[in-house]
């Protein structure tokens, strides 16, 4: 037999994952869908198109992520059902493609319909509530459009997205309780000294630093004249495919590790 | 068969709670392991099932090693915590969603085990009561028919005719190849359903024999007056006089006392060393 991957075993194992817990994760999913149209409608009627599209599909798909990411793993809050997971005759990384499975495609793909099929719904509303002959109806159909999944937002947000699931799938198998708080606290300490250690070390190269976000570029404020020092093209591409897949992949992969030699 | 070599294990590897622990279990026995709270039985259990490792040494069970996980390894062994955890599914749903990871799982017995249980099967597993709960996932490991069942404290939560019915189940389900491990500080839950008995206490092997051999080597009595020329390992005042625990020189045939010798084991674990290494 086959230890490590059983397409028929993964099969069982991956319709288990979904329906044995289903308000953790088909809940958890329709919540965060919910929380995104929420937000798409409120935004839209508070602030408009722009922050409406944007910020709804911000929150709804790295937060809805971070969320559903901590909720995959998470069998180990009581010591009963730690057991009853670990002790299933299914393989570490058969459980681990699992959790990678549900967060990293079934999610996004379920999300991303949505989010097409009510941004469709918004525009297409709004085209069709337009006065044709209006003198300005050209200028107003053009200035809403559907919210495109090639912009630099959606890969902005598709790099935020990898590597904060990545800390909530790591951090959910190392905190047993409340993984999704004491991850986001671990994150946010981490991200907190790498920001004070990178200022720290810009200070020390140049004077007058204003802010020093890692890793791109140093603001440099002199009076009221403000510049920039950017990274060589080289260092700068370096540090997008640190972000972009070496840093994701660690995380991902250490969960892999963590829940192959997880105890409980 | 399970085989400890100098197992280690501690929480912190400053403090271990197993020391060089060495013991072999055959098949087709019925072990009762006993032990006070916090005494390490779960422990050793976790490190069978594999869901804790040892710090040194290691276990083989039927050959194989608990630490990997690996499903062929677990479609044999079924472990039952002593807190159960039951998803928000019927009985049908679960049956579904679990069996399938069992290749020997019997429907029919899994059926039968709930009825002879009275486990109701209407509405969702996280609804019943605990000792229902219980009952349930006992009905469910017992249809598994793995070749190992460890069961941690099984008894916490059922009811005297539960209780009675469990030993009934458990009996009737044992066969040559199997190994039935039952830890427990109920130490009445076991009488006349263990074959074997392991002792341990604050991480020691204090016992580990098997109950033909207890009664050969112990005799339970009550007496007027405490004999002063054999070794009593245990003595309690009763009613009807004292009742002791003691070497058994005159091969006399005295009905066991698990929770005596268990007293008595863990309050003398010298004495019962130089009993049970005699021959």
């Amino acid at each position: 037999m086959n230890d490590t991957f059983n397409l028929s075993r993964f099969g069982f194992l991956l319709k288990k994952s979904i329906l044995e817990r289903p308000i953790q994760i088909i809940g958890l999913t329709f919540l965060i869908l919910g929380f995104t149209f929420f937000i798409y409608s409120a935004f839209l009627y508070f602030a408009g198109w722009g922050p409406a599209q944007n910020l709804s599909f911000i929150w709804g798909y790295i937060g809805g992520g971070i969320f559903l990411s901590s909720a995959v793993f998470g069998y180990f809050n009581t010591n009963a059902s730690g057991s009853a997971y670990l002790t299933l005759p299914a393989s570490a990384l058969e459980k681990w493609l699992c959790g990678a499975l549900i967060t990293g495609a079934f999610f996004c793909l379920i999300f991303f319909g949505f989010y097409r099929l009510i941004d469709t719904a918004f525009v297409t509303a709004y085209h069709n509530g337009l006065d044709r002959n209006s003198p300005l109806y050209q200028k107003m159909y053009n200035a809403v459009h559907i919210f495109p999944f090639e912009g630099n937002i959606v890969r902005q947000s598709t790099i935020m997205f990898v590597n904060f699931t990545g800390i909530m799938l790591v951090g959910s198998l190392y905190f047993n309780k409340v993984a999704v708080v004491k991850a986001a606290i671990v994150a946010c300490v981490l991200m907190g000294v790498i920001y004070l250690l990178n200022l720290t070390i810009a200070n020390i190269l140049f004077a007058n630093v204003d802010i020093a976000f890692p890793f791109n570029n140093i603001l440099i404020k002199v009076g009221k004249e403000a510049g920039s020092i950017e990274l060589t093209p080289i260092a700068s591409n370096f540090v997008d495919i640190c972000f972009q897949y070496i840093l994701p992949s660690i995380l991902w992969i250490t969960a892999y590790i963590r829940l192959r030699e997880k105890e409980i | 068969m399970i085989q400890f070599d100098n197992l280690s294990f501690g929480y912190s590897r400053k403090k271990l709670l197993y020391k060089n622990l060495s013991l072999s279990i055959e098949s087709g026995s019925i072990y009762g392991l006993l032990g006070k709270n916090g005494a390490g039985k779960s422990t050793l259990l976790k490190n069978m099932i594999g869901t804790l490792f040892p710090v040194e040494g290691n276990v083989m069970i039927n050959g194989m090693n608990p630490k990997s996980r690996k499903p062929s390894f677990l479609q044999t062994i079924y472990y039952i915590a002593e807190d159960v955890y039951v998803p928000s599914l019927t009985i049908k749903q679960y049956h579904n969603l679990f069996s399938p990871f069992y290749p020997l799982f019997n429907e029919e017995n899994f059926y039968k085990y709930l009825q002879e249980l009275e486990v109701s099967v209407n509405g969702k597993l996280n609804k019943l009561s605990f000792g229902q709960q219980k009952k349930f996932v006992i009905a469910f490991a017992l249809a598994c028919n793995t070749k190992v069942l460890l069961m941690d404290e099984p008894t916490n939560g059922l009811d005297i005719p539960s209780k009675a019915q469990f030993r009934k189940l458990i009996a009737s389900v044992m066969n040559d190849d199997r190994i039935i491990f039952i830890s427990t500080h109920q130490i009445r839950d076991l009488e006349n359903m263990i074959d074997n008995v392991i002792i341990v206490d604050n991480g020691k092997l204090l016992l580990h024999s098997s109950i033909a051999t207890i009664a050969d080597k112990l005799c339970f009595k009550t007496v007027s007056e405490i004999p002063a020329d054999v070794k009593v390992l245990y003595s309690e005042k009763t009613l009807r006089g004292t009742s002791v625990v003691m070497e058994n020189i005159n091969s006399e045939d005295s009905g066991l006392n698990l929770e005596q010798l268990f007293n008595g084991v863990t309050e003398n674990p010298v004495m019962a060393k130089q009993i049970f290494s005699s021959n």
